[in-house]
Order: structure tokens, then sequence, then C-alpha cells
């Protein structure tokens, strides 16, 4: 086991486990006490339009689906912000929509083989060096955020409509979660995948929220949790050769049971 | 009895929602310490007037004044309990942060919250009997505990009025006792103004009742106030009562429709 380390995809594929399971575990946990997950659903799903232009056009795939998944963030924020009429359908549109334009895209790349798998249930074992960078870079900017404006952000989750009697833009900090969602997604898809970023999002939070008294705590614990669950995943997969992403995902859920046979009242 | 200057003025204010009219021609005078209660049928307004005095909503026709200002310059004057407190008790928030959102964001340090506003909600929580709960778990704690706090929260802002919607549903008889008896407490420092269903409790304590649908009554009911005490009338007694002692016999068919349903009753 001790051996693998000296190679430099697991080497990249450590480091982006910890960064990434860390912005999963600070988002996940704004996503699921503002009751986001289906709107995160949506997002998730439909930046693989973005990866499917970039493709396309030659372009970066991870900036295609980071301004494709920052796009849909927005339209789902002006969308709820102005609570339409169903928007639940709309949000499940806007799901299946990015899909399709990202398959029909890859379909009309000339000569272009496109591993789907990779985009739809992650490939850590390469990841790159710029990736890391991109995913070093966004974890930055979260933590920043959040150190910043927690109670901000912690009225806006918790009272909103308090939030606005004491002056706090809502609309802003609903709309800058959704982006910062958007984003994180983009970097998880690396790691599990856009079809198993929702678990990712949210096994280690709904653990960590029965472990924490604050927001604060639950973030840091989830991230801690996401860490490990990411970890042991990766290690399954090497051992036992199998995909990466879904092993992280089955660790997270059958130690997700553990947890709920330990602590069946929590 | 001596005239104070009003720290609410509400003159001839008028408010619709589209072609709806909620409010009609509504005129209302708060003086200082006083403690009103704003009683009426469902959809008959009661709300839209708190959110009115809030800055929330805003009218086209009238005028509010709060001690002189707009509402919407007013932020800092109004402390405020919201509605349905019972909601997200899931959320992982200690008793102290919700407090500490009380805060009017004038002296916001950059990064967290600043020793003075943690001392400040702290003697808030200490002021609703809350103090030894404030590292608790918010979803841990009763409904009358949580009401309790988030009056703490709205005093934090050290407000001049303070404005509470419904504050004792979904709470037990002891725990609503135990909100009036606070806010009689907090009533010798500042104006308070109830919202409520519960007329007959709400009464006992107010020394100002306003009734509305759509129309406004207003009553000062200092020196009636024996005739709704709890001792000197053992039987349970009903809205009508109630509303006819009020003088808003007008109206009537709206109070016999309320009596079939609900019944204020009392020990």
């Amino acid at each position: 086991m001790i051996e693998a380390l000296q190679f430099e995809f697991i080497q990249h594929a450590l480091v982006a486990g910890v960064l990434v399971s860390f912005a999963a575990g600070i988002i996940g946990s704004l996503i699921v006490v503002n009751r986001m997950v289906f709107l995160a659903g949506g997002i998730a799903h439909a930046s693989y339009g973005g990866i499917g232009l970039a493709i396309f056009f030659g372009i970066p795939v991870f900036l295609g689906a980071s301004l494709f998944a920052v796009a849909a963030a927005l339209l789902i924020a002006s969308l709820t912000l102005h609570s339409r009429h169903r928007i639940d359908t709309f949000i499940g549109l806007i799901w299946a929509v990015g899909m399709a334009i990202g398959i029909i895209f890859t379909d009309m790349t000339p000569g272009y083989n496109v591993d789907l798998m990779s985009y739809l249930f992650g490939s850590i074992l390469a990841v790159t060096a710029e990736d890391l960078y991109f995913m070093g870079i966004l974890l930055g900017v979260i933590l920043f955020v959040m150190i910043f404006w927690y109670r901000d952000i912690l009225a806006v989750s918790y009272d909103s409509e308090y939030a606005t009697l004491r002056g706090i833009s809502v609309r802003f900090f609903y709309t800058l979660i959704l982006v910062l969602s958007a984003l994180t997604v983009v970097i998880a898809i690396k790691v599990v995948g856009l079809i198993l970023v929702i678990a990712m999002l949210t096994i280690p939070v709904y653990i960590a929220e029965k472990l924490s008294h604050s927001l604060f705590s639950m973030m840091f614990i989830s991230g801690l949790i996401a860490t490990f669950f990411t970890l042991v995943g990766l290690w399954f997969s090497y051992a036992y050769n199998l995909t990466s992403g879904a092993s992280i995902i089955l660790v997270s859920a059958v130690l997700l049971g553990v947890f709920l046979l330990l602590f069946p009242k929590k | 009895m001596k005239k104070t200057v009003p720290v609410i003025e509400v003159k001839n204010l008028t408010f619709a929602y589209d072609k709806q009219i909620i409010l009609d021609n509504i005129s209302l005078a708060v003086e200082e310490k006083d403690f009103l209660a704003i009683i009426g049928p469902n959809g008959g307004g009661k709300s839209t007037l708190l959110k009115l005095l809030l800055g929330i909503l805003k009218s086209k026709q009238g005028s509010i004044e709060i001690m002189g200002k707009s509402p919407s310059q007013s932020v800092s004057l109004i402390g405020y309990v919201p509605q349905n407190t019972n909601i997200n008790t899931d959320f992982p928030i200690k008793v102290i942060e919700v407090v500490l959102m009380g805060h009017v964001g004038s002296k916001k340090p950059l990064f967290g919250y600043g020793k003075e506003e943690i001392a400040c909600a702290m003697g808030a929580l200490e002021q609703v009997g809350m103090g030894a709960f404030a590292q608790s778990k918010i979803g841990s704690l009763s409904g009358g505990q949580r009401q309790r706090v988030m009056i703490a929260r709205a005093l934090c802002a050290h407000p001049k009025i303070l404005m509470l919607d419904e504050p004792t549903s979904n709470i037990d008889i002891q725990g609503q006792r135990e909100i009036y008896e606070l806010l009689k407490i907090l009533n010798q420092n500042m104006t308070v103004i109830v919202v409520s269903h519960d007329i007959s409790v709400i009464l006992e304590y107010a020394n100002k009742a306003a009734h509305i649908n759509k129309r406004l009554s207003f009553h000062d009911i200092s020196d009636k106030k024996m005739m709704f005490h709890p001792h000197s009338q053992e039987e349970h007694f009903c809205e009508v009562e109630l509303l006819q002692m009020l003088g808003t016999q007008k109206d009537h068919r709206y109070a016999k429709k309320e009596n079939q349903i609900k019944w204020s009753t009392k020990k």
C-alpha cells in the first residue's frame, strides 16, 4: 500500500480528495441547512452541458463546466428568488436540458470518443496539477467567504425574514451560496462524478449535523468525515481495482448505516 | 391622565394588495410604555399592519411615523419577534448565535462577533431568564423557551418598541403565562405591541386594544381591566362578550361566527 504513495497520480488523488472533501463539507452544510439539495442536483447535472460544449469548442473542460454551472446557478437563483410557480418543474427542466446539451455536443464532436463515464462517475486518479490549483483556489475562496461573511450567511440561512429586517441582502447571499455550490460541484465531478456528487455533498453533512451545535462545527466535522470517506474509498478502489467515485460513495453509505445503527436516536 | 407624545402615529392609512383592500383608512396613536393588543379575525389585517410598521410593506395612502421617523428609518427603534418561531428547529445553531443576529450592523467587527456584542447578547438572555442556555442548540429548547430566545434577540438592539406577532401560538398554557409576565416586566421600560388571537389573556395585560377587521376600532381598556380579570370572572367567556364589552357590536356577525369555532377558556 505504502509503495503506491510514490506514484504521482496517487499523490494528486490524495491531495484532490482532501481539498474537495473540505469544500464539499462546507458547501454541503450550506446546501442542506438551506434546503437546496434539489437545486444543487439540478446544477450538478446541468453542468454536463458545459462539459459537452467545452469538448465541442475545444476549451478546457473545467472552464466550460464552471461557466455553465455558474450560469445554471444564477438562473436557478433568480427563479427561486422570484418564487416562480412550479419552480421544481423548472429546476427539473434545467437538470435534464443541461445533460441533453452535453450529450448532443459530444455526439457532434468529430472523431472524439469521449469517456462519458469519467464525468458521470469521476476520475480522481486522472487529476492533473492544474486541477489541483483550481481546487486549491476554490477552497481558498470558500474559506474566505465563510470567514468574512459567516454571521450574515448564518442569519440568512437560519431566518431569512429577520435577516432582511436587519439589512442583510438575502438575495445576494442566496445567490452567492448557489454560485459556490456550482463551483464545488464542478471540482467534485473530478472526484466522484456528477451522478454521485449529491451523495458526497449530503452524507457527511447528515452525520455532522447530529454531532454539531453550530453551523461552523457542522462544516468542519463534515469536512473531516468527507475526507475520511474519500480516503477509505480510494484505498478500496486501489486495492480491489474498482471505480473510485463509486467506491467513495458506497463507503460513505455503509458508514452512514453504521452510524445510524450505533446512534439510532440521533 | 397625563398626555405623552405618541411613539407611533398612524394617520389615515389605507393598504391594498392589488385591488383587495386590507386596511381601510386606519388611524392609531400609541403612547410611550403602552401595552397595545392588536386583535381581530384571521385575514383582518393584523399582521399587515405590523409589517407596515416594520417597513417590510409600504403603503401609498396615509402616513406612519415612529418617534417622528418613517418605518424604514426606525429599524433600530423596534424589536421584532416574528410568528412561527418553531420553524427550522433542526438548524445547528446555538442560542447565543440566534440572539447575536439581533444586532444592527453599525459597529460590526470585520470577522465574527465583538466582545461587546456577546456581552450584550448575554445580557438580553439573562433578561428573559435564558442565560443558562446560551450554549445550547436551539432545537433542544421547548417552544416557550425558544420564544424567550426570540424576545432576547429582539432586545439585543435596545429597542424602544417591542412588537410580537402571535407570540404564544403553539405554546402550552404555563409557557404562555410566563411569556406575558415577561412582557409585563419589559413593558416598564418600553412600549409593547402584541398581535394575538388569544384575546382573553392578552387583555389582562394590555392597557390599549385595537380591533382590526379592515377598519380599526381603538380602545383604552386600562380602566376596564377588572372586567377581564380572571379572578373576577370564574366562568369561561367568549369573544362575543369581549368584543361587546369593547363596543364592537358592529362586528357581531363575525363574532358570532368566530364564537362557534373558538372559545377562549379560563379557569
